[in-house]
């Protein structure tokens, strides 16, 4: 379908920003949803609470500490949603895409990777306790969560011999990726949980830190990293939409509108787990990751590896 | 109405409570909980998440320097509100609405604040010296630490002077970790303000990493003229469920955290505690359960969390059974050598009564 994939020209940037923006906002919504009904409330109550928090932090004035190393802690406040918007940069909307790079998957596996050093610094920067330890977690996920992420979008680009999302999404055509990869789709997607910050992966920004990372942050500053981690999400859930849930594909409707309702679903599905499951604890996650997740992940690398030559 | 007065309507719909209990006044924090999402507010995890701080109950003068430290860290627009009594808080988290939607007030706040944030003081001055220490020395037992790396006790040793201090705060010091490596050693008070903590508490550690190597705990009493016994019934069905609760909230599972707290508030609402038995059964039944509830939690505390659901489903209409208190100084020996979360974690477990501590004269070890 590397044919049949548009590349929009850079006038569209601005769109595809407000449409990532948007899709992040509707997760808002949907997750406020869900936790108003915990609470006993009317879930359609709930769906105004991204905007209610909005104008809240708006409203709400800057915080410093003592000593904070304000550039570093900008750095890292500011970079989560610029890191989602670059993300996207790759991942079709239907039959247009802002640029089909030859090297898509691993455009996006650096740009996660440049998440490790934005919360380190959203950490690092107020020069406090609980802050500090919130950036040490992530540090400690991250290095549980990265290898396995590697070799979950490897699996899709070695099935379509191809690094780049076009191809990937032509080669799933008739067949998702999810079907015959499903253990690559669900450690992806434990990754976009955990890059995002969000239970089960939440330790970073943990309730026991009275918010971690996020603990000294206020007004604006809290804004853009809540936003951030909403817009990571739902890049995150674009891109596996695109190498694993068949991108665009889809009977009847056209494939742009697809695109979007499977990564709206699947958001939501991420939005629940996430209020479901209780937090993994640091010292717990490691383990698990590497004798648990690698090892399968590079299982489900072998079944493809082995179909592919298979099929010549 | 203008777009300012329409921003500041919509900001307070949903405004952020930080709530502190003074030791003495459990039920009234609880019905503050219950207040606040009624209204469809929510809990703030941090003084820079919050927009209200209530105080539950008349505190002494340390913890009332402790929560005047707080108070500086709220950003602002920002509200600050006493409640004695359960029955009172509706009429209180009004008065607080009031006092964050009044721009004018605001403002004039934010201007007679100090430009440059509250700098807290150094818990090298040992805060157990002198109980009638003045207000602002005891500002170290300070809230969660949020920006304790200056209230750290920087580990002084010979050439501290040698050394650049950043806004006049020593650099940390080093020692050997468990593993033999050289970390950064910080002093971090836990509480007496943080989410999912018993009331009063400081527990005040010794940090490597996120690894406490060295704790005292104390417990910051009343004022003393109020000996206030307005807690859950220890051992009650509610008191469980409260316990529960504050275990689930810093586990995790962010929705059955809330429906043991709604549980709670209807046992302690309810004439008929037998109506509820259904849906305490189905709450222990999901705990139980719950695989990855049993594997990301330490052992002694999903025991723990087990037991108070399950004896509460087991008898919602009951009457208080004893409790075997934890005397406060085995809380230090429990925590030491644990990662932070678990320390939480332990601390929510474990069956400590503040109030109860205070009046037998055993709040410190």
């Amino acid at each position: 379908m590397t044919g049949s994939l548009v590349q929009v020209s850079a006038g569209w940037v601005p769109a595809a920003a407000v449409l990532l923006l948007a899709v992040a906002a509707v997760g808002a919504v949907l997750d406020g949803m869900l936790a108003a009904r915990a609470e006993g409330q009317p879930a359609a109550l709930g769906a105004a609470t991204p905007v209610l928090e909005t104008a809240r932090l708006l409203r709400q004035r800057r915080r410093w500490t003592v000593a904070a190393d304000r550039p570093l802690q900008m750095v890292g406040t500011a970079g989560l949603v610029v890191v989602a918007l670059l993300m996207v940069v790759v991942v079709p909307f239907g039959r247009w895409t802002l640029s089909d790079l030859p090297v898509g998957v691993v455009w996006f596996n650096a740009l996660d990777v440049a998440v490790w050093a934005l919360v380190w610094l959203a950490g690092w920067g107020p020069n406090s306790a609980h802050a500090l330890i919130g950036g040490y977690r992530f540090l400690a996920q991250a290095l549980a969560y990265e290898l396995p992420l590697m070799f979950a979008i490897t699996a899709p680009a070695v099935a379509a011999g191809s690094l780049a999302v076009g191809d990937v999404v032509a080669a799933q055509e008739g067949l998702w990726f999810v079907v015959w990869m499903p253990v690559a789709f669900l450690v992806f997607c434990g990754a976009v949980l955990a890059f995002s910050l969000r239970g089960p992966f939440s330790a970073p920004s943990g309730v026991d830190l009275a918010g971690g990372v996020l603990v000294d942050s206020s007004g604006i500053d809290r804004w853009l990293l809540l936003v951030g981690r909403w817009a990571l999400m739902a890049a995150g859930s674009a891109f596996a939409v695109a190498i694993f849930l068949g991108g665009g594909h889809g009977p009847v409707l056209p494939s742009w509108l697809w695109s979007l309702v499977k990564t709206t679903a699947l958001l939501f599905v991420l939005a629940r787990v996430r209020r479901s499951l209780p937090t993994v604890r640091p010292d717990r996650l490691m383990p698990f990751a590497w004798v648990v997740v690698l090892p399968a992940v590079l299982l489900q690398l072998l079944v493809v590896a082995v179909v592919v030559v298979g099929r010549g | 109405m203008g777009l300012r007065q329409r921003l500041s309507a919509t900001a307070v719909r949903r405004a952020a409570v930080l709530v502190v209990e003074v030791p003495g006044w459990g039920r009234t924090r609880c019905a503050v909980e219950q207040e606040v999402r009624r209204r469809g507010w929510r809990s703030a995890s941090s003084p820079a998440d919050a927009d209200v701080l209530v105080v539950c109950g008349r505190a002494g003068t340390r913890l009332t320097a402790a929560v005047d430290l707080v108070w500086a860290q709220l950003p602002g627009p920002r509200a600050r509100v006493e409640v004695l009594d359960p029955a009172a808080v509706p009429a209180t988290l009004d008065r607080a609405l009031a006092t964050l939607s009044d721009d004018d007030g605001q403002r004039a706040d934010a201007g007679a604040r100090p430009p440059d944030p509250a700098m807290g003081i150094g818990a090298d001055e040992d805060p157990t010296a002198d109980r009638d220490v003045e207000p602002a020395r005891a500002g170290n037992e300070d809230d969660q630490g949020t920006d304790d790396m200056d209230m750290d006790d920087m580990d002084m040793d010979m050439d501290d002077m040698d050394m650049p201090m950043p806004a006049g705060i020593p650099l940390a010091g080093g020692g050997e970790d468990r593993d033999g490596l050289e970390m950064d050693v910080l002093h971090v008070p836990l509480g007496p303000v943080l989410p999912g903590w018993p009331a009063g508490l400081v527990l005040h550690c010794t940090v490597q990493g996120d690894v406490v190597q060295e704790a005292r705990a104390e417990v910051l009493p009343p004022a003393p003229d109020s000996d206030h016994d307005g807690d859950l019934v220890r051992g009650s069905p509610a008191d469980r469920c409260d316990r529960a609760a504050r275990i689930l909230l810093l586990a995790g599972p962010a929705d059955v955290a809330t429906a043991t707290a709604r549980l709670r508030d209807e046992l302690l609402g309810s004439d008929e505690p037998a109506d509820h038995r259904p849906a305490l059964d189905r709450l222990a039944r999901r705990v139980r359960r719950s695989r990855t509830l049993r594997w990301s939690l330490p052992g002694e505390v999903h025991a723990r969390l087990l037991a108070l659901l399950e004896a509460v489903a087991g008898g919602p209409d009951g009457a208080a059974e004893p409790v075997a208190l934890l005397p406060l100084d085995r809380l230090p020996a429990l925590v030491t050598g644990q990662e932070l979360g678990a320390v939480r974690l332990l601390v929510a477990a474990a069956d400590l009564s503040p109030a109860t501590l205070l009046r037998d004269g055993a709040a410190r070890t």
